[in-house]
């Protein structure tokens, strides 16, 4: 027995589906679309209810972020965020962008003053000072302005650093600790710096022992799924470094997205991080296949193959690293890549592939040629994730061998400047995350935020592709960029096909799941540069109205 | 007590797993921890396997073997914490790692302290991977690394290949000890004997080993002078590959000092207090272990023969009357 109809009334629908690309008013029963069209159009369909609260706004497919973490809504339960970017917490309050050092300790003084329990920690992340109006370091004297006796210990936004005060030295025996990466000053003593993790983990144990190990709870889940939803996305990708193999963490999974209130769908990636063998990669993505449901669901294995570029580990072509000409570190080899990727996708498994740097692409696309030597397929839908050095040749081949990409736009805003003095120079820079020439070859790429990196905004990310405008106003390889309405395309249909659901989300059309994006303005018809602020009113899941609170 | 870390690195194939093998089949008494990337690649003889939970095997001969997981520091800082903790650590780098890097975790916990870093290197390929456009410098890093470069697979090519490239590697890294053997697993167990401060290093018992490393030894009475016995370490050649002693010196008399080299790593250390009664002489003692075809004995003596000072420690005067006295 179908059940009731509503139909939702808009000042225009945007469809992405070149069948009828607009629409006034769209009718759904029992989560999917029935008809799209005029009220009139709509209404054969027999009785309904006219829901016309969106009567005056703008609706889209729902956005899908198309690579983001889970560990963005740990940090959101476990630490408080003081990094130098905007971004709204789970409950919706905007926590200002901190971009010195001074408006670091006032902020944290703030905090400290809240926290009633004497001994407890004040954990913070999000921290960058490179994103600072003034680069500097941040000194175990900075924060003993804060506290002198609350152990405090701040992760930067890479999570390769960490920044401590003297309490938390002390505690943690750092006078002991004679790891490299445990910053000294001329005397000896610690300045309260420590970089990677052998330098962090006595600081982690002693302090913020939250941050390391699966956490079993279903708060996370809400946090990553609250803070995307209120930017307005449908769908987020949980990027393949979570456990759900591990029956209590996909335990803690269904529970939170089983919850009515689950404000969006999540497609997980299978873990090929921290799982080191394929054949076990191929075993808990066969055995997880059926055990999602209507908000949970379990698409391609993730691997990775080198490291990240801001942090100058992601793997160059040459010349290498700006004026060092150095190189970053490989994940995995390029030889096991080999055969890793051809395991997975001679057993019809779908591959996604972290690349940060053009050498690492190139490691991949080859791995992915041999293993289509050896057993032809069509529609795989491996991608690369990041991919931000891709070249025009890079993507004629990934053209040919079906592979495709979702680019991460947002660092041509968040760090191009970065790049352009401090890792690739002008050139690179202006070359990163060639959406434009992507899909003038034919290629289905999307685009994302990668958060907790940066803030997950499907609006922002496709500002990013539309504009590349970095944070100090420098347009970056303007040949590169996309309209508005392949920006669009970027954050719907095509970052559907990528997580091979494009049948059921990514455009309106008769027979998808009613999933939409509640717009005040029409992001195809604003200036360029007014597209991230365009206002989220809401959000529909299912035919379910989600409010954005503000 | 500390804990030493060992790690042993190399690119793929090279035999870092059969030296671990070698070394859990035979630890020779001592309990090791041996830190992987995947049980999966390391065999362990099923009889031996005591016990599993999670992360970690227990073997009925003390040893255990860890994976890493996600986060070395993790396990490294909980092998350290345990009450009944590991005597040695060896850390398995994974093949792109480059094993400085890793080598930095053994600094992670004021508990463990670096031992050294073995790099193997397979001789049939090591030097057509350092021009492969991808790895190139991975092999040469992990090279320039290496405390001791163990030399595999040397059965698998000829002599003259062998032998240049043992040239080209001592071209390429200045310096390096390199120690040549057909199976990696073959000399696990001397490099990494007394790394822990009660042992001192001793060759395997079998004829193979025999064949391939010498023991020299030197042995005094007297207090040594430090920056005589530091100038002697430092110019010690290159076919010295593991040493260890217990010294006492003329600058500080009245405690003993702990010589640990490894390859191109050495330190010479105050000993840590509770390990006073290990060796009752108040003599000191220098064990080095070499390669048999290189190492020249006359050289070694005439090299420690500036060390020794006149003095006579008060506690060992005492022992030595003792001796005198039965």
């Amino acid at each position: 027995m179908p059940g009731p109809i509503t139909i939702f009334s808009a000042r225009k629908i945007i469809t992405m589906d070149p069948a009828v690309e607009e629409a006034t008013h769209i009718a759904v029963r029992d989560g999917i679309i029935l008809e799209l069209g005029t009220l009139d159009e709509c209404a054969v369909w027999g009785p309904y209810t006219l829901d016309d609260r969106f009567g005056d706004s703008i609706l889209v497919p729902g956005l899908i972020e198309s690579h983001a973490h889970l560990l963005d809504g740990l940090l959101w339960a476990k630490a408080e965020y003081v990094g130098p970017i905007d971004r709204r917490d789970p409950s919706g309050k905007l926590h200002k962008a901190l971009k010195s050092v001074p408006a670091l300790v006032e902020r944290l003084k703030e905090i400290e003053a809240s926290i009633s329990t004497p001994e407890a920690p004040l954990i913070g992340w999000g921290v960058d000072p490179s994103l600072n109006d003034l680069v500097g370091p941040i000194t175990r004297h900075d924060l003993d302005q804060v506290s002198k006796t609350r152990p405090i210990f701040l992760l930067h936004a890479s999570c390769h650093l960490a920044y401590v005060n003297s309490a938390t030295l002390d505690l943690a025996n750092y006078a002991a600790i004679k790891a490299p990466g445990v910053l000294r000053d001329a005397s000896g003593v610690p300045t309260g710096e420590l970089q990677e993790m052998a330098a962090m983990m006595a600081a982690i144990k002693a302090v913020a022992s939250d941050l390391v190990g699966a956490s079993t709870d279903t708060e996370p889940f809400f946090n990553f799924a609250k803070v995307a939803q209120a930017r307005g996305a449908t769908t987020i990708v949980d990027g393949g470094g979570s456990t759900y193999f591990e029956p209590a963490f996909l335990q803690a999974a269904l529970a939170a997205t089983g919850s009515p209130d689950f404000p969006v769908r999540i497609v997980a990636h299978n873990n090929g991080i921290t799982v080191p063998k394929v054949e076990d990669m191929i075993a808990a993505a066969t055995s997880l296949r059926d055990k999602g449901n209507d908000k949970l669901a379990f698409q391609g294995i993730k691997i990775l193959v080198d490291g990240s570029n801001q942090g100058f580990t992601g793997r160059l072509r040459a010349p290498g690293y700006l004026r060092t000409g150095a190189n970053g570190l490989w994940n995995r080899a390029p030889e096991e890549l080999v055969w890793i990727v051809s395991a997975m996708h001679v057993a019809g498994m779908q591959i996604v592939a972290h690349c940060n740097a053009d050498q690492a692409s190139e490691a991949f696309i080859e791995a992915v040629a041999a293993a289509q030597a050896e057993k032809p397929r069509a529609d795989h839908r491996h991608f690369i994730v990041h991919g931000q050095l891709l070249d025009e040749s890079q993507l004629r081949r990934m053209a040919a061998l079906g592979i495709s990409a979702t680019l991460f736009s947002n660092h041509m805003y968040y760090w191009g400047d970065f790049h352009r003095t401090h890792t690739f120079g002008a050139f690179r820079a202006a070359a990163m995350n060639p959406a434009a020439t992507a899909l003038r070859l034919g290629l289905v790429v999307a685009a994302h935020s990668d958060t907790p990196v940066s803030p997950v905004d499907p609006l922002l990310t496709m500002w990013a592709a539309v504009n590349r405008v970095t944070t100090t106003g420098r347009v970056q390889g303007p040949r590169e960029r996309v309209s508005a309405y392949e920006g669009l395309r970027m954050m719907t249909y095509n970052a559907a096909w990528l997580l091979h659901r494009d049948h059921e989300i990514g455009s309106l059309r008769v027979g998808k799941r009613a999933d939409f994006t509640v717009l005040g303005d029409d992001p195809l018809a604003v200036e360029p540069m007014a597209i991230k602020d365009v206002p989220v009113l809401a959000t529909i899941l299912g035919g379910r109205v989600f409010p954005v609170a503000g | 007590m500390n804990i030493p870390v060992t790690v042993i690195g190399g690119y793929l194939g090279a035999g870092k797993t059969t030296l671990l093998n070698r070394l859990l089949a035979d630890p020779q008494g001592v309990k090791f921890a041996v830190v992987v990337n995947d049980f999966g690649s390391v065999n362990i003889d099923a009889a031996l396997i005591a016990s599993r939970e999670g992360e970690t095997i227990s073997l009925t001969n003390g040893c255990v073997c860890c994976s890493i997981g996600d986060n070395l520091a993790l396990a490294l800082h909980d092998l350290a914490e345990r009450p009944d903790g590991p005597e040695h650590i060896v850390i398995e780098a994974s093949g792109v790692a480059d094993p400085a890097r890793i080598a930095d975790y053994a600094a992670s916990h004021p508990r463990l302290f670096l031992d050294g870093i073995v790099v193997v290197a397979d001789a049939e390929t090591v030097c057509k991977r350092v021009h492969d456009k991808y790895v190139g410098d991975l092999v040469r890093d992990q090279l320039a690394a290496a405390d001791v470069i163990v030399l595999s697979k040397t059965d698998l090519v000829d002599a003259d290949v062998c032998r240049q490239v043992r040239e080209w590697i001592a071209t390429e890294v200045p310096g390096a000890r390199i120690v040549a053997a057909p199976r990696a697993g073959q000399v696990a167990g001397f490099m990494l004997s007394g790394a822990t401060d009660s042992t001192m290093p001793r060759p395997r018992p079998d004829a193979e080993h025999a064949r391939q490393f010498t023991t020299w030894s030197f042995v005094r009475r007297q207090t040594l002078d430090g920056d005589a016995l530091r100038a002697a370490i430092a110019a010690l050649p290159a076919a010295v590959v593991r040493a260890k002693g217990i010294v006492r010196l003329a600058e500080a008399p009245d405690r003993r000092f702990v010589l640990q080299l490894v390859g191109r790593r050495w330190s010479l250390e105050p000993e840590l207090d509770g390990a006073q009664e290990a060796l009752a002489s108040g003599s000191s003692t220098i064990v080095c272990i070499g390669l048999t075809d290189q190492l020249d004995p006359e050289g070694l003596e005439a090299l420690f023969a500036p060390t020794p000072v006149g003095g006579v420690p008060p506690d060992a005067r005492a022992l030595l009357e003792g001796e005198a006295g039965a």
